[in-house]
């Protein structure tokens, strides 16, 4: 960032560079960027490490495999030429992935698997054993009554539970 | 349980100052009780650790419920399957008996388990599908159905009762709303060789509807989409049906002034074809100016019907082997070469 603006010959320093550029600077000079490091996609993506960091498969393969080694985690029909409620749909799964991040603090192995059939949410979650089972029973009942009322159409969860959550790699 | 509250109570209003004694009094049920010395009580929350039911997290705690076998293991090779998918559901790694396996491999490995496989979950499953869940659903379906009427056994009668088809498409989605503004389309087509038209009418017809009629098929196709509601559509396709059939049997006065250039095929009779072609034969055989009856006659002639039969056809049907054929050998006829 320091090396990336030098109008002029003369480098200003501090907080005056950026607004005081346009003003004192000579017109007609240009200087280059010479941080490369700024330019690297670091998108959904787990830096390799020293080894010791269990990564799930969801995390290790980076969005560009999206489609080629994985799937998509929400599927539904306005994604196709020609349909409409994109946006809609897209709104929903966001607040649907951290609400029930929330209501299971802790207890998600993996991302959510949101899916619709027609008017049906389907939310196909991973979770771990750290809750009694009552407990996984009343906030998967709490978690549907409340979406459906928010949302006006039947929302059901799948829960499958696992013991500890499966490692693909270490990163 | 009263007990317990009490002593939650008591320990956080004194944290700092409770001591060993005051809890084994007032939890004498409590396993493990002689341990609670050996605990720091100026940490409130270690205390109520030790309060609740259940017994320390350091030493000994209460065994965790331990998960079963899979449903997997009980499940018979003759079982009925409908039953464990009934309904479109996602893949549960526990109750599917097939050792599958989904993933890209790690370097010298293998794709991962179904164990917490998130992959065989994204991807829809068509497990609640087989053959035999297809058998009960037609089953159960063919209560509702109604046979199909025996008489309409070729295509042929079918379009000869039915003339008129209207297409309508319905939308489904994946969404809070059931609604699609392109269901409201439809199309209404029929075959004019059903429909009741002479030449004049066919022609009319043909006029008044322009694009919608198909040469190759002879279908006229109706597209009604102009308003909101399938119904008024449908309503509208069937009454342009209507107008124009009977619009196209009517004679307007103005029809009088049909002009030679908005016919739609060559007439022979009365064109500068046949001035010329009796023209020319009269000059040929040296008369010059002939009576009306001389021309009758020569009309009648095979000759001249050939000719005329061969300029309607090339006019009519565009310049390929077969006409120019034909004309050829009408022109040698009538010259006699």
């Amino acid at each position: 960032m320091a090396a990336s603006l030098c109008i002029g010959g003369v480098v200003l320093s501090g907080p005056v560079t950026r607004l005081g550029c346009i003003v004192l600077s000579r017109p007609g000079t240009r200087a280059i960027q010479t941080s490369a490091v700024c330019l690297k996609n670091r998108a959904a993506r787990v830096r390799v490490g020293k080894g010791d960091r269990p990564v799930t498969y969801e995390h290790a393969l980076r969005p560009h495999d999206i489609g080629h080694r994985k799937g998509w985690l929400s599927q539904h029909t306005s994604n196709l030429c020609g349909e409409e409620g994109a946006a809609d749909r897209v709104v929903e799964d966001v607040f649907v992935r951290r609400f029930i991040f929330g209501t299971f603090h802790g207890c998600l192995a993996n991302e959510l698997i949101i899916k619709r059939r027609g008017n049906l949410l389907l939310i196909c979650a991973l979770m771990l054993q750290k809750l009694p089972p009552q407990k996984f029973y009343f906030l998967v009942g709490y978690t549907e009554a409340l979406l459906s009322h928010f949302y006006k159409c039947p929302v059901k969860m799948e829960v499958q539970t696992l013991e500890q959550p499966v490692v693909y790699k270490y990163l | 349980m009263a007990a317990s509250t009490m002593c939650t109570v008591v320990s956080s209003l004194s944290r700092n100052n409770c001591h060993v004694g005051v809890i084994q009094m007032l939890n004498p049920i409590y396993r493990g009780a002689a341990y609670s010395s050996a605990l720091s009580l100026n940490n409130g929350v270690q205390n109520k650790v030790s309060l609740r039911g259940g017994g320390q997290r350091t030493l000994g705690r209460r065994p965790k419920r331990e998960s079963g076998e899979p449903r997997t293991e009980k499940m018979s090779v003759d079982q009925d399957w409908t039953s464990v998918y009934p309904t479109a559901a996602p893949f549960r790694h526990s109750a599917v008996p097939l050792p599958v396996r989904m993933g890209y491999p790690v370097k010298r490995g293998v794709p991962p388990e179904k164990k917490g496989n998130l992959e065989l979950i994204k991807i829809p499953n068509f497990l609640h599908l087989t053959p035999a869940a297809i058998k009960k659903h037609c089953a159960a379906l063919k209560e509702f159905c109604t046979q199909w009427p025996g008489a309409l056994d070729s295509h042929a009668k079918c379009e000869e009762h039915f003339p008129i088809r209207v297409k309508t498409t319905e939308y489904v989605s994946a969404g809070l709303s059931v609604r699609n503004p392109k269901a409201r389309v439809v199309t209404l087509s029929v075959k004019l060789s059903s429909l009741n038209l002479d030449d004049h009418a066919r022609k009319k017809l043909l006029k008044l509807v322009g694009e919608r009629y198909s040469k190759n098929t002879d279908t006229l196709t109706f597209t009604a989409d102009r308003c909101p509601l399938r119904k008024q559509n449908y309503d509208y396709a069937m009454y342009l049906l209507t107008v124009v059939y009977h619009e196209s049997w009517k004679t307007e006065a103005w029809e009088q002034q049909k002009t030679v250039a908005d016919m739609e095929e060559y007439h022979w009779e009365n064109s500068p074809s046949q001035k010329n072609v009796l023209d020319t034969l009269l000059r040929m055989k040296g008369q010059g100016e002939a009576s009306a009856a001389d021309r009758e006659e020569l009309l009648k002639s095979s000759a001249i019907q050939d000719y005329r039969d061969s300029i309607t056809r090339l006019k009519n049907e565009g310049d390929n082997e077969s006409t120019l054929q034909q004309y050829r050998e009408s022109v040698k006829k009538l010259f006699n070469l």
